[in-house]
């Protein structure tokens, strides 16, 4: 067909010389027609063309994360076009384009500039007028250390293993910042994973949540949270990183840019550039990390036992971080006084996926008791779940690099 | 070969056993930091309360109780401070001169024919 299209548009005198020329006309095409999709064309890129198309129409039409699978699904379709390696045009290649944006994934740089703009944006106030909530945060990290033990136990290395086990943070940028140091040959497959699974929070707790809190449990309503002085929101960031990068250095990259983002908030002297991280920052970070991220999946590096073997971990350590969480608020419940008693709904939300998850847990508690508002009460696990996983990024870091 | 897998998944127990431990040690950390903060600032806000307090005691101490005209007439003075009414203008009409600059293009010499003789 394009055979036929291109010699209608060809001079026909160009036919009409000798036999040598129209040869050299035809090998041209034939380099040509080499060089094309159509010609590299192999079933395995259509496989991943479609993945990209349903996550864009996950996107859009579902409006699932849209921000994250709309950029990534379009990433997956510019990473499968097939074409002749060798023309500096993949992202795989040495000095493409693609290649030159793919290197903030790699030397893992992208993902604290996300941080930054995360800390501008996030209100810590319910955390801090409730600082035992951040517990939830922790406990919903066991999902990253049995995810770890249980990639190792399936035959990944002990770097793979713990890159895998971060997917249970639920948290993106941690998970790309991870693997971006310990397994790099597996970022496309953990990122996917990771921000899938993220989109897909509100199908994957909600069964979770139902199956471990009883109903008598979920009408439990929760005291409004105190008003939080300007001298505890400008505090909560600087003593926040003394105490965790003291004790965990290596998360220095994401902790260090996510106090300091919320320190530009609530300092009030810096609106601005708490505003250009905010948004103009974190949305320029996003779209490359996105399409890069999306792009790195080029079939014949992405479809293989391995990436399979990934989504499957990711979705047990998803499921195992929101039971930790959720069991963990129960029995918290058990040492508070009648009063002070938590919704144990709560705990899901300490998986990070903000504010996902913290939605997902105000659904349900309204699903419940249509006047229990929980929206407030989960962001404080939700935002100790980012703070959480990020320590953790930083021992695995520490244990395995 | 099976001994060495079993001690490296030791390995692996314990470094998820120490990892969930740091986790919780820094994160508890950070909860008792708050607690702390917290305590400091509602003591610190009670304290600046009762100082108020005492202040405004001190202030509100009269007893005279006011005439209903007194209490309209201070009302009205709030009303209209507070409303910034504009009863009273000052009628005074002020012309600014406007003044024009020198420019080639609207001087007159360059209007005239200049003979040279």
């Amino acid at each position: 067909m394009l055979l036929i299209l291109l010699a209608l548009f060809l001079p026909l005198s160009v036919f009409g010389q000798g036999g040598d020329d129209s040869g050299s006309v035809l090998n041209s095409l034939s380099t040509f027609w080499s060089n094309t999709g159509f010609a590299n064309f192999e079933f395995k890129y259509l496989v991943m063309i479609a993945v990209g198309v349903i996550f864009i129409l996950l996107g859009i039409i579902k409006n699932w994360e849209p921000l994250l699978l709309v950029p990534i699904g379009f990433g997956i379709l510019i990473g499968n076009i097939p074409f002749t390696p060798g023309y500096q045009v993949g992202i795989y290649e040495t000095g493409s384009v693609m290649n030159i944006l793919y290197s903030g994934v790699i030397q893992g740089w992208y993902p604290p500039l996300i941080f930054l703009g995360i800390g501008a944006m996030t209100d810590f106030s319910s955390l801090i007028s409730n600082p035992k909530l951040m517990l939830l945060g922790a406990a919903a990290q066991m999902g990253i250390f049995l995810t770890f033990m249980g990639a190792y136990a399936i035959g990944f290395t002990p770097q793979q293993a713990g890159a895998i086990g971060i997917i249970g943070g639920a948290d993106g940028p941690t998970a790309i910042f991870l693997a971006s140091k310990l397994a790099p040959e597996l970022i496309g497959a953990i990122a996917v994973a990771a921000y899938s699974y993220m989109a897909l929070v509100p199908l994957i707790q909600p069964p979770v949540m139902k199956l471990l809190i009883p109903k008598k449990e979920r009408l439990i309503k929760m005291k409004p949270p105190r008003a939080v002085s300007k001298t505890e929101k400008i505090a909560f960031p600087i003593i926040g990183l003394l105490l965790t990068t003291f004790i965990s250095p290596s998360a220095l990259p994401l902790l260090g840019m996510l106090f300091f983002g919320n320190l530009l908030k609530e300092s009030g002297v810096t609106e601005r550039l708490a505003e250009t991280a905010r948004f103009a920052l974190i949305n320029t970070i996003t779209i490359l990390l996105g399409v890069t991220v999306g792009a790195s999946t080029q079939a014949d590096r992405f479809l293989t036992a391995d990436s399979l073997k990934i989504f499957a971990l990711g979705a047990f350590s998803f499921v195992i971080a929101t039971a930790a969480g959720l069991i963990f608020a129960r029995i918290m419940n058990l040492f508070l006084k009648d009063g002070n008693k938590i919704n144990p709904l709560i705990g899901a939300a300490g998986v990070s996926a903000v504010p996902d998850s913290a939605r997902v847990v105000q659904e349900q508690g309204l699903h419940a008791d249509k006047t229990n508002h929980l929206l407030m009460h989960a962001m404080a696990p939700n935002v100790a779940g980012v703070i959480g996983s990020a320590v953790a990024a930083g021992i695995l870091l520490s244990m395995l690099a | 070969m099976t001994l060495l897998a079993i001690n490296q998944f030791d390995d692996i127990l314990m470094e998820s056993a120490i990892g969930i431990v740091v986790v919780f040690t820094a994160l508890t950390l950070l909860v008792l930091a708050f607690i702390l903060v917290g305590k400091l600032s509602r003591k610190s806000i009670s304290l600046k309360r009762k100082q108020k307090e005492i202040q405004t005691e001190v202030v509100t101490a009269p007893e005279k109780i006011l005439s209903g005209n007194e209490i309209a007439a201070i009302s009205m003075a709030l009303h209209l401070f507070m409303n910034d009414v504009h009863d009273e203008e000052s009628n005074v009409i002020t012309i600014k001169r406007i003044e024009r600059r020198y420019s080639p293009w609207n001087s007159k010499i360059y209007g005239l024919t200049n003979l040279i003789r």
